[in-house]
């Protein structure tokens, strides 16, 4: 019911302010509460170490049974001091370990050993968004990594450090070079647009935008634009959580349906101050290089393909083989222009500390990393991150602030050299001339240094801080109002020099350009929420309801300079002689939801889950704005059932489903306004306006049902654990860029597609603690498979998707030529015609390869001995892949080196590669290109992979000193088994493979 | 128990605050970005029609036919004939061209095709826009006219090149997607009637400075080219006529100045990317040392040139280093921007209408004023009167002219072979990838697969 309708921004956020306010009030009321008064008993002082048999614990709980007030917490040697009488008994606690009660009986010092107890890993409190829930009786399918793991990976990406650990989570890097971003995938690809199944992230409960914030103009190197996500900082965080089905992501209603990604930084704990600095160092270098032809073979696969096109006067550009470059150079490329070694150094230092009612922590880092290709390139990254936790007195008022600032200052090449360092001639020239002058050998090559000489520099600045006050009300009913703000900016400039041009054609700095590119993003949003938990006997429930008003706003501005006095000047905007803007605008995107959720838990045994959010989006146009979206979830924990409750065997089971819908708005803003916009160009003294897209004001939400059944069960005092799920997704209500041919203007239209995508697989986890004695040693392996699957699409056939999807079959299939191998007398490929009308056209692209990976995981082991510990992960993908395929062998470009050995010649007709040919013989490159997009380009590309290695000492100082060191030696992408030519991670192919990486360094805790 | 009653007041005040964020439904209306304008209103106002008109020139300059990168005609044809060779590296597209072996894949020529019809899309937006404008009846003509006019511009071109191609004269994207192929002569119909009727809209003289905007003469100088192509020999020498007659048009100037930005002789340029700026022709070709890092004319074209033929030395660049030479074209000489710009790139002007008449009268039979209008172009370069007997030699003798008069001038070697039948016997001789399909480019892929009323492919791709 709207009994007020209030229409812009302004009245919304003030009553939101107001809200706010309201909470500050409450506060005063959280006053010291009176003591009562206790019969004195007389108290002495226990003393003693707690340790786990080997080692001392800090951190360890100790507190008098009966009266909490009194708990202590064991210092970093192990040692506590707690005031108690004889009578008592002591409670000692500690997470991962059994708790102990200790009957006091006048002892005045006691010291405890600790058990290890796996079955209380289910006791975690897993942060589930809104709330959060215990490990055991959660009813959705959420995925966790914690600290340990995000600090032994030496990467700089957040998402880098997830690969290979979370079933149902697929992250591939882009490229090697450092600020590149990663593709993610949760439980596979939902909608038909490529760029639009990013997941929602939310740091500390502030959304955070994952959309680029580039330019393809500045942005040149990286396959990608500058992703936002470089702006966190592995080393602040606490844990990841991802949420996959429908019960953890409908809370989350229209933005979840690809998947949360919850990040939850480091907070300060209760003790003694604590000083940590950590240090590290590392290189970098690719990972595998191709295995190309040398000199020797270059030439004469050159000859021979002149020879077979019957060319006896080699052209005066084939400078290779006429004898302009010598012919006895022999460099190696891949290692010339990409075997550099790239130089990390990582630095943090915190602190942190409080009391029992406050606690805080303030750390900052800084990252430098450099590349691997040649020049003086550096990636920085550095910032502070700040936290502080204050609970009242009373334990009625709560308030939790955390903030994080990283900048960034980057100097990035500006190309990347991927594909001149494989596709150059062995016998190409030399790069530098003596006097250290760029070689351009008389015009005969383009220099691939030269445009290097293009400078790419970034600087941005990133802010994430979120306040949550609560205040408990009632001992039931508390009320939480969390604010959050983000502002993220970003200055990009790319400078092309008159520099990078050939100097015989005497460009001159007027040539020189400048682009530059100015992003903003500021983001707030405010979410009231109001929660309800209460036990009637065995009964619990737990429910909340919210609201939520998020606004973002994005500014942009391209510019171009142009025509520079000078190169020296080049940087300067304001010293162009022409000055051009290319885009200049501000996007505003608005959000606002309402949302609740009921939780039932009888007994710990039966538990269901209700969510539901209504939403509103500014993405959409008037009357398609809000959408409902819920789910149902429930668990059943059949081993605390009486039949199974002191099971020798199984110490916990749990059978949980779930289904509901969810929702995705990820379509750009304005897209349904008709609208004209400047395009930047001046013609005679008028700045032109353009047409920005075709017109489409109906289009609305896409719809993502998702079900999901699984099983958890733990054996041996969950020494083995085991967890099996099976889910299905169906999306639909597509929100599509449809492709439209070019006849109509423009490369796409915005429009529902009544289309369904479905993504159906299976996620095994088991997780084993093998020995625990003198050894102990962990393992974790996880193995997901994802199928998808266009399920419908009524008018496929007419549409522009005719060529490109099949039902029931995968989104990324790729139609290809059916390969029918080489023609022994002629040597070119052949192909079956499919439609016998005598040429190879369209119609015979029939058979149908998908590259999606078949399965994948990885396998995570931990050892700690003594005062080692070593972990390491391997991945392992199944999937196929395209082979390495530049161009026909006999151009002027270098080759695999099996294609030497292994082409046709008249002599030799059974071989794996066709004829050489210089380029003169049509037939032979155009079945080359066939051949490419034919099934004879399908090659294996799977591939285990060392992705992580981390060994760790802590030294053993004596006991009495105060400070801890620990050593560290990690390693990245170690090792790569696979049968594919090049780095089979790659996505896109002539960008840098991602780096492996190795580091040592130490952290000092005092 | 005060304390509960305040807070339980709090809590209402709480509560219904919530109801108040929930009913702001006003909260996820935006208004337009204040960098929009939307459709309608840019056409009630002269200024931001003519913005959306000169968007379409600018877009022409910089990307498309008219440009002076790969995916200009001028450089893609000159090397797809026998205009230029190619020396740069293999891993340019620009050697697909040289080399004749152009794919459906080809990414430059599905560049060209999706410039050129967003060109037209926004050329069918301005004229859709201005039907119910409110400005001025005269203004209203002249902007209809120019948009008339690119359309057919870029559709003539799209069918030289293209063949059979969609003739899109509407926005409305449910009938472009499943567009067919219309028929050359179809499309020729079309544009024809199409000029004619711009031809009574747009007016007689310049409504702006250095000849950037199309005038009635402009509309006829393309009409003449397009009567050429089409085989209208009479109609071609009566519009050739109109616009030769025109005073205002002469080939009173030296010929080094031809190609300058106020040269007498232009009928319609494209003003340049910001004032002080040159052409992209002369940055493309323009090279100070040998061998050449790009492309070079071809050593055959050079010896086309007569004895005592001025275009050779003021029109052609030569870089000798000693051993060998280097030719390359040098109509524009400026490759930097200077302070005020000295050249503009010119789509037409007056010495090819004349060869036009020539060609369009000897067709006809009338071989003395054909000759005429042949010998006043070769005595602007400082040749003796045509030595051709008879028609056969005068069509030949003016082919030859065009060749070294209008080299690397949008793809008019191209078009001249093509529309005379001369491809294959010319071209098969001296470039060894020539094939006979190749007197079209392919339909790129990527369109074929978004449309299949597209389909069949041109032969031999």
């Amino acid at each position: 019911m709207n009994y007020f309708s209030f229409y812009k921004d302004g009245k919304a956020v003030y009553c939101l302010i107001f809200t706010g306010f309201l909470l500050f009030f409450p506060p005063s009321f959280a006053k010291t509460s009176v003591r009562n008064s206790k019969p004195l008993i007389q108290q002495h002082q226990i003393q003693g170490t707690v340790t786990d048999g080997n080692s001392p614990l800090p951190g360890v709980a100790i507190a008098v049974k009966g009266n909490s007030k009194t708990a202590v917490i064991s210092d970093y040697n192990g040692e506590y001091n707690i005031s108690a009488s004889s009578q008592d008994t002591l409670i000692v606690s500690y997470l991962g370990f059994k708790t102990v009660l200790i009957s006091i009986k006048n002892r005045s010092k006691i010291d405890i050993t600790l058990e290890y107890d796996t079955t209380t890993l289910q006791e975690v409190k897993v942060n589930a968004g809104y709330y959060s829930v215990k490990e055991s009786e959660r009813t959705g399918s959420i995925a966790r990594i914690t600290s340990k793991e995000i600090e032994s990976q030496p990467v700089t990406n957040v998402l880098a450090t997830m690969q290979g650990r979370m079933a149902g989570v697929s992250i591939v890097q882009d490229s090697g070079t450092p600020g590149s971003g990663f593709t993610i995938r949760i439980r596979g690809q939902n909608s038909l647009r490529g760029n639009a199944n990013e997941p929602l992230y939310i740091i500390d409960g502030v959304p955070f935008s994952s959309e680029s914030v580039g330019y393809s103009n500045t942005s040149t190197a990286t396959a990608g634009e500058t992703s936002p996500l470089n702006s966190i900082v592995p080393s602040d965080i606490e844990s990841i959580e991802v949420l996959k089905d429908a019960d953890a992501t409908s809370i989350y209603g229209s933005r979840g349906a690809n998947g949360v990604v919850l990040i939850t930084t480091k907070r300060g704990k209760q003790g003694k101050t604590t000083f940590t600095i950590n240090s590290n160092t590392g290189v970098g270098k690719a990972t595998r290089f191709l295995d190309l032809m040398d000199t020797q073979q270059y030439i004469a696969m050159r000859r021979q393909a002149f020879t077979n096109d019957g060319i006896t006067n080699y052209p005066a550009n084939a400078y290779d083989i006429n004898g302009t470059w010598s012919q006895n150079r022999s460099t190696d490329w891949q290692k010339e222009l990409l075997g550099g070694t790239s130089e990390i150094l990582f630095l943090q230092g915190s602190v942190s500390g409080g009391s029992e009612k406050t606690q805080y922590l303030l750390s900052g880092n800084y990252r430098s990393e450099t590349t691997v290709m040649p020049g003086d390139f550096k990636y920085i990254k550095g910032g502070a991150h700040f936290t502080m936790n204050h609970i009242s007195q009373d334990d009625k008022f709560r308030l939790n602030f955390s903030s994080s600032y990283t900048i960034q200052n980057n100097n990035l090449p500006s190309i990347d050299l991927t594909i001149q360092a494989r596709t150059l001639a062995p016998n190409a020239p030399s790069l530098y001339k003596e006097n250290g002058v760029l070689n351009w050998e008389n015009n005969s090559w383009t220099n691939p240094l030269a445009a290097l000489n293009q400078t790419f520099v970034s600087k941005s600045a990133n802010s994430v801080s979120n306040v949550l006050l609560s205040y408990r009300i009632l001992p039931d009913l508390e009320l939480k109002g969390s604010f959050g703000f983000t502002n993220l900016k970003n200055d990009e400039k790319r400078a092309v020099p008159s520099t990078i041009y050939n100097p015989s054609l005497a460009i001159t700095s007027a040539a020189s350009r400048l682009y530059t590119n100015n992003t903003a993003r500021q983001s707030y949003i405010v979410e009231p929420q109001l929660n309800y938990k209460k036990n009637f006997g065995l009964h619990f429930i737990d429910a909340l309801i919210g609201g939520t008003a998020q606004s973002t706003t994005t500014t942009r501005l391209y510019q171009l300079g142009a025509n520079f006095s000078s190169n020296s000047l080049l940087n300067d905007l304001a010293s162009a002689a022409q000055r051009l803007v290319y885009t200049s605008d501000e996007i505003l995107y608005r959000y606002q939801a309402f949302f609740g959720r009921l939780n039932y838990n009888y007994d710990g045994t039966y538990i269901l889950n209700l969510t539901a959010r209504r939403d509103g989006s500014s993405r959409f146009g008037p009357g398609k704005q809000f959408a409902t979206f819920g789910a149902v979830g429930a668990a059943w924990i059949f081993s605390r059932e009486a039949f199974l409750r002191n099971n020798s065997i199984l110490s916990f089971g749990k059978l949980r489903g779930s289904y509901g819908i969810t929702g995705s708005d990820q379509i750009g803003d304005y897209q349904f306004y008709n609208t004209y916009s400047s395009s930047g160009n001046n013609y005679q003294g008028t700045v032109g306006l353009q047409p920005t897209r075709l017109f489409n004001p109906n289009f609305g939400w896409e719809t993502n049902r998702k079900i999901e059944f699984a099983l958890e069960s733990g054996f041996f005092n969950d020494r083995v654990f085991l967890t099996a799920a099976w889910y299905q997704n169906r999306s639909g209500n597509q929100l599509v860029g449809v492709p439209l041919p070019g006849t109509t203007g423009f490369s796409t239209l915005n429009s529902n597609l009544d289309a369904t995508v479905e993504n159906s697989g299976t996620e095994f986890t088991l997780r084993t603690v093998n020995f625990t004695e003198k050894i102990k040693w962990t393992t974790t392996f996880n193995i997901s498979n994802n199928k998808t699957k266009l399920v419908s699409f009524p008018g496929l056939k007419t549409s522009v998707y005719a060529n490109t999807y099949e039902i029931n079959r995968p989104l990324t299939i790729q139609k290809l030529y059916s390969f029918t191998g080489l023609n022994p007398q002629t040597g070119i490929y052949t192909f079956k015609d499919i439609n016998n009308d005598g040429t190879l056209s369209i119609d015979d692209r029939k058979f149908i390869a998908d590259l999606t990976p078949k399965y994948s995981g990885g396998i995570q082991n931990t050892f700690i001995y003594k005062g080692f510990v070593l972990d390491f992960l391997f991945q392992f993908v199944k999937q196929d892949g395209i082979k390495y395929l530049p161009g026909p062998a006999g151009g002027m470009a270098n080759q695999l080196a099996e294609v030497s050995s292994q082409s046709w010649s008249t002599a030799e007709n059974n071989t794996n590669y066709q004829a050489f040919t210089a380029g003169y013989n049509s037939a032979l490159s155009t079945a080359y290109y066939q051949y490419a997009s034919s099934n004879g380009a399908i090659t294996d590309a799977s591939y285990i992979r060392l992705k992580n290695i981390a060994l760790n000492f802590d030294l053993p100082l004596p006991q009495s000193s105060k400070v801890k060191c620990r050593l560290i030696a990690q390693g990245q992408n170690v090792l790569t088994f696979t049968n594919f030519n090049g780095d089979p991670e790659f996505r896109f192919s002539g960008y840098l493979p991602p780096l492996k990486i190795y580091s040592v360094g130490a952290q000092l805790t005092f | 128990m005060k304390t509960y009653t305040l807070s339980k007041f709090r809590i209402i005040l709480f509560i219904s605050c919530l109801t108040l964020i929930i009913s702001c439904d006003g909260f996820v209306d935006v208004d337009l970005p204040s960098a929009q304008l939307t459709g309608p209103a840019v056409f009630q106002d002269k200024a931001t029609a003519n913005a959306a008109l000169v968007d379409i020139y600018a877009k022409m300059r910089d990307n498309g036919f008219f440009s002076g990168n790969l995916s200009g005609v001028t450089l893609s044809l000159g090397l797809y004939a026998d205009e230029l060779d190619y020396y740069g590296p293999a891993s340019d597209p620009a050697i697909n061209y040289f080399q004749n072996g152009l794919l459906a894949s080809d990414s430059n020529a599905l560049q060209v095709w999706n410039n050129t019809y967003n060109q037209i899309y926004a050329a069918n937006a301005v004229l859709e826009g201005l039907y119910d404008s409110p400005i001025s009846e005269a203004d209203k003509n002249q902007f209809q006219g120019e948009a008339l006019f690119i359309r057919s511009l870029l559709h003539f071109y799209l069918a030289n090149t293209f063949g059979d191609v969609p003739l899109i004269t509407t926005t409305n994207y449910q009938t472009n997607r499943t567009a067919t192929r219309t028929a050359v002569n179809e499309i020729y119909e079309r544009i024809i009637s199409d000029l004619k009727q711009a031809l009574q809209l747009v007016q007689q003289q310049y409504t702006t400075n250095d000849r950037v905007r199309p005038n009635r003469s402009v509309i006829s100088a393309l009409l003449a080219k397009i009567y050429l192509f089409n085989r209208q020999w009479s109609e071609a020498s009566k519009e050739s006529s109109t616009v030769i007659s025109q005073s205002q048009y002469s080939l009173n100037v030296p010929l080094r100045d031809v190609f300058l930005m106020n040269s007498p002789s232009t009928i319609w340029q494209l003003y340049p990317k910001a004032p002080g700026n040159n052409t992209d022709f002369a940055i493309t070709f323009i090279f100070q040392t040998g061998p050449p890092p790009f492309v070079a004319l071809k050593k055959a074209l050079v010896d086309n040139f007569e004895n005592g033929d001025n275009r050779l030395t003021l029109w052609v660049g030569t870089v000798n280093n000693g051993t060998s030479k280097w030719f390359y074209p040098s109509k524009y000489d400026y490759n930097t921007a200077t302070s005020s710009s000295r050249e503009f790139p010119i789509i037409f002007r007056l010495q090819e209408q004349f060869l036009i008449r020539a060609e369009a009268r000897a067709r006809l039979g009338e071989l003395d004023s054909g000759k005429e209008d042949l010998n006043i172009v070769r005595s602007a370069a400082g040749l003796t009167a045509s030595q051709a007997a008879n028609q056969q030699q005068l069509i030949e003798a003016i082919i030859k002219e065009r060749r070294v008069e209008l080299f690397t001038e949008f793809g008019n070697r191209f078009y001249d072979l093509k529309r005379n039948e001369m491809l294959d016997p010319i071209l098969s001789g001296t470039k060894a990838g020539w094939n006979n399909h190749d007197s079209l480019w392919p339909i790129p892929d990527n369109e074929l697969r978004a449309n299949i009323n597209l389909q069949p492919q041109n032969l031999g791709y």
